[in-house]
């Protein structure tokens, strides 16, 4: 009985217009951001490429002068020497001995690879640098972690996949069903069908089953050849992983609004007053409600502005250039490796940047702990209001599972900080032993290689999201059941 | 008679419990977001004042030093917002608050806010704008889609007309009538978001405010009408009410939702802009082998060579001035070249990506609307633009006083080893810069700007109202 009125169903909606039209909306737009969605990550990927090789040419060019001289040396007998810094081309040894000069002047960057469905979810990446400049001296929180976009672009948004899913796709579902009871009751036809041997249930479980079958195999067979198209990493099972989690999360975000639009059905009256209900539920659920956890969450834990932080930082800076002889015996205090035989303490300026960047360090460290401390709690307080809205709940799933989350970040920029340590303290140490590199010490600079997290921490973290949005789902279908039997059949 | 159609119309759609539920829910958020975007704006403003006030006067109070090494030191500018800010927020979020006015470097405006909330602020923010942009046109569809469409459906319209009632007048008297019914929920808070500027004691950054409330107030109407003569156009059309619900309803998200996103994927592909580690490359690497293949070294020869001859002096010891100096401010005019060239293809990547959009407005009308509110408002990528400006004429003013004062102040030095023996200067000369003033744009720039997105506006209403006339001119009265 299913097949036969599902059967039934899906003939007579493939000759409605409106089908048509909606899947065709369906298709281009899926294709419309799948293609602006890889354009985003390719971009990225320009960007971090085109800053490494830039900075890894600098360092080869100084290589390259070092083993020149090294050569000079070797043949003429003379000893190996420290350059001191300076920026005008001239004699003596290059640069390229001097650590500091390397280290300062030079920036290794390091990037947050993107995960296979990166493309399909764009997230703050186009905000956010997923890739940074890491030098001595400069701390991460002075540097400048923005990517260069256009604002006007960045208020409007990416048109990506997750877009369509979030808020274009229950459009189209509800546009399928919102009058999927009412229209035969408005028509007569529903108390006819119902004359026969089939209950109300069957029915509308048909009628949905056809609806459902329809879009749902659209949707994955789209978002499969969006994956195929605009995805990386295809040969590694990690990224189909993450296209399975993909799958579950749409299916249940959609099946999420069929209920709705069945409960309404079940409860409404004709079929306007249906469309107006649901259209608004729409707007509640994916703009209104996201838009207002937004607000509270700023303005219950605003994040202090980073104008103060730059003020603090400044006068940190003032106070250690004016106490230089102060920070520099501090300095020495701690690093008494580092003091300088004879009188000749403060060599050059790196030196004193060296101890003024370590002042200027701990002088902001508890500002920009709070800063931080202040966007955990803001962080925190979306993730508990995320229940209240689908949408929120699915763009937070469809960010992690595409990692781009704003937690897959915050643990990049923990590896950044740790790289950081061990990139400063290298070259750091070279610099004040005035140890001259050679050109052989150019393969053993310190190396930064992203580690993945682990795919438990990934699920563990899709899990509130993902468990909120089947609860929800369990919820909305679930109510209609005792209603049902009270459908008046006949319209009045 | 028109007045006569106006009155039932209103009362009708006002005595409907979904104006009581849809018209409660407006003015809730319309009041919630006006006041937490004024709160917003308060301590914005309060901490940009601070902010600015202490970065000043730590230029001052830096210290004793070689004036080069204080436009090193350099200097802070922190965007002011006009009082209009607090209804339209415009692209504020996601442009830079900061520029860093240094010695050597241009450098861009950092520490958007965007990039310190969570990924959910890009659902939106609930300002204002954003309601009268997006929910006001869904509240003329909500209240609006039956008014011909349901008299069709219940029979009244045969009846209406058989009174001899003309289908112009029935058309206007139902746009008068739907028309207050809106206004009756939106001009209130109107009212209120006036009455807090009035009250404001908050610098007024941008002159001709009143000017820029009418000119929005203006605005909004003709976007409101726009949705009020399409809505009655597709509820006369439309074979039943629920037909024109969902096209209105599509229409509604195609222009609020679908179309911003659109058009800026597609600008992006039109007008290419390089991202942060392909611009800082290209950057630098023209800067180091010269802005036109001569390196800054071999140029700076050429210049020493030519000073020597103008002054006819065969060391640079000799020249009337401190040498090091003149020299670094050589270096900084043939860096500028650079700066101008590689900042310049942003900023006219920017400005066409902003051009192309509003040009598509001509399929949305949401588009043409948001650039002007943003214009009038103070928070649009032109004036963020101007700020840029300012900051970096503020940055070339800066480093030129301080090198122009060193090469006049320190010509005994000439010849002397810089690293022993250089010139410290005070306070007072550091005061010979004066402190950052950000000059907004003057509102006749701000418009000759958005004639154009004036006009788009313009043609949107003119079309809605022809559309309706030909729908009540067409229309059917009864069910076919």
């Amino acid at each position: 009985m299913y097949r036969l009125i599902a059967m039934h169903e899906t003939r007579a909606l493939a000759r409605t217009w409106a089908l048509w039209a909606i899947l065709a909306l369906l298709v281009f737009a899926i294709a419309f951001a799948a293609w602006s969605g890889g354009r985003s990550v390719s971009r990225q990927l320009k960007g971090a490429g085109d800053a490494a090789s830039y900075e890894v040419g600098l360092r080869d060019r100084m290589r390259q002068e070092t083993a020149e001289y090294e050569a000079k040396v070797k043949a003429t007998g003379g000893p190996y020497e420290f350059a001191t810094v300076r920026h005008a081309p001239g004699q003596g040894p290059p640069q390229g001995t001097n650590a500091g000069a390397v280290g300062a002047e030079t920036a290794a960057y390091i990037a947050l690879p993107p995960t296979g469905l990166a493309a399909l979810s764009i997230g703050q990446s186009d905000i956010q640098l997923d890739y940074l400049p890491i030098t001595m001296g400069k701390s991460l929180a002075m540097t400048a972690n923005a990517e260069l976009e256009n604002p006007v672009n960045l208020l409007a948004g990416s048109f990506d996949v997750a877009f369509v899913v979030i808020f274009l796709l229950p459009i189209f579902i509800l546009a399928m069903t919102y009058d999927l009871l009412s229209s035969e009751r408005e028509r007569g036809t529903l108390a006819m069908v119902l004359a026969h041997p089939v209950s109300l249930r069957k029915l509308m479980a048909s009628k949905l089953m056809a609806r459902a079958a329809i879009i749902l195999l659209v949707v994955t067979g789209l978002g499969l050849v969006a994956v195929l198209a605009v995805g990386n990493y295809l040969e590694t099972p990690e990224t189909w992983l993450r296209f399975a989690l993909w799958i579950i999360v749409t299916l249940v975000y959609s099946m999420f609004w069929f209920a709705l639009a069945v409960l309404v059905n079940i409860y409404g009256q004709s079929s306007s007053t249906n469309g107006t209900i649901l259209a608004g539920a729409w707007l509640i659920l994916v703009v209104i409600i996201p838009t207002l956890i937004s607000l509270v969450a700023t303005t219950i834990y605003p994040v202090p502005s980073r104008m103060d932080l730059t003020v603090a930082a400044r006068e940190a800076q003032t106070a250690a250039e004016k106490n230089m002889d102060k920070s520099l015996n501090a300095f020495y205090a701690e690093h008494l490796e580092y003091v300088p035989a004879g009188d000749q303490r403060a060599m050059d300026f790196m030196t004193l940047g060296q101890a003024s960047a370590n002042t200027i360090e701990k002088a902001l460290s508890p500002l920009y702990a709070e800063f931080q401390a202040r966007r955990g709690q803001q962080q925190g307080l979306v993730q508990r209001s995320q229940y209240l809205s689908p949408a929120v709940m699915m763009q937070l799933a469809l960010n992690e599972i595409s990692g781009t989350s704003s937690e897959r970040y915050e643990d990049f920029l923990q590896q950044a900080a740790k790289f950081r340590t061990e990139w400063n303290d290298y070259f750091a140490e070279r610099f004040l032993r005035q140890d001259p590199l050679r050109p052989a010490d150019y393969d053993s600079f310190p190396a930064f290689r992203y580690q993945p997290e682990p795919f438990s921490v990934v699920l563990k973290r899709l899990a509130p999201s993902l468990s909120g949005l089947l609860i929800l789902l369990l919820g909305v279908a679930l109510v209609p059941l005792p209603g049902i039997r009270r459908y008046q059949v006949a319209a009045r | 008679m028109i007045r006569i159609i106006a009155r039932k119309e209103f009362t009708e759609i006002v005595r409907d419990g979904r104006f009581m539920w849809t018209a409660a829910l407006m003015v809730l958020l319309l009041l919630t977001a006006m006041l937490a975007g004024w709160q917003r704006h308060s301590s914005y403003m309060a901490t940009q004042a601070a902010a600015q006030g202490a970065t000043n006067t730590q230029w001052l109070k830096q210290g004793d030093k070689n004036p080069h090494t204080a436009a090193h030191y350099g200097n802070y500018a922190f965007k002011p917002l006009g009082p209009l800010a607090f209804f339209d927020n415009g692209v504020t979020n996601y442009t830079g608050t900061t520029v860093f006015m240094e010695a050597h470097k241009q450098n861009f405006a950092i520490a958007s806010p965007a990039a310190d909330t969570s990924a959910i602020g890009r659902f939106g923010e609930l300002n204002g704008a954003m309601i009268l942009q997006v929910l006001m046109p869904l509240l003329v569809i909500f209240l609006g889609f039956t008014a011909f469409a349901g008299e069709r459906e219940s029979g009244t319209i045969r009846q209406v007309m058989s009174m001899g009632i003309s289908r112009l007048s029935l058309l206007w008297g139902k746009a008068l009538g739907l028309g207050s019914a809106v206004l009756m929920v939106v001009l209130p808070c109107v009212i209120i978001g006036a009455v807090f500027i009035a009250m404001t004691d908050l610098p007024m950054v941008g002159e001709g405010l009143a000017t820029r409330i009418a000119l929005l107030t203006v605005a909004y109407l003709a976007y409101a009408g726009i949705f009020l003569f399409l809505t009655l156009a597709v509820s006369a059309w439309s074979r039943s009410p629920r037909t024109a619900l969902m096209v209105l309803v599509g229409f509604w998200a195609f222009t609020a939702f679908i179309m911003p996103k659109t058009a800026a994927e597609i600008s992006k592909a039109v007008y290419p802009s390089p991202p942060y580690g392909s611009f800082m490359a290209d950057m630098k690497a023209h800067r180091a082998r010269g802005f036109d293949g001569t390196p800054p070294w071999a140029e700076l020869g050429k210049f020493q060579g030519q000073m020597m001859r103008e002054y006819r002096v065969s060391d640079v010891k000799d020249l009337p001035f401190y040498w090091t100096a003149v020299r670094m401010q050589r270096l900084e005019e043939l860096d500028q070249r650079v700066f101008d060239q590689h900042f310049g293809a942003v900023t006219a990547a920017y400005a066409g990506q902003r051009r192309f959009q509003d040009r598509l407005g001509l399929l949305a009308p949401t588009l043409p609307l948001r650039s002007i509110s943003m214009g009038l408002a103070g928070t649009d990528l032109i004036q963020q633009q101007k700020f840029q400006d300012d900051a970096e004429s503020f940055r070339e003013a800066m480093v030129e006083k301080m090198n122009g004062y060193l090469s006049r102040a320190a010509v005994s030095l000439n010849g002397v080893s810089s690293a022993s023996n250089y010139l410290v200067a005070n306070e007072d000369v550091f005061a010979i810069v004066p402190p950052f003033r950000y000059q907004p744009p003057a509102l006749a720039t701000t418009l000759a700007e958005h004639w154009m997105n004036f006009a788009v506006l313009a043609f949107w209403l003119v079309a809605a109202i022809l559309l309706a006339l030909l729908g009540v001119k067409g229309m059917a009265l009864e069910r076919d």
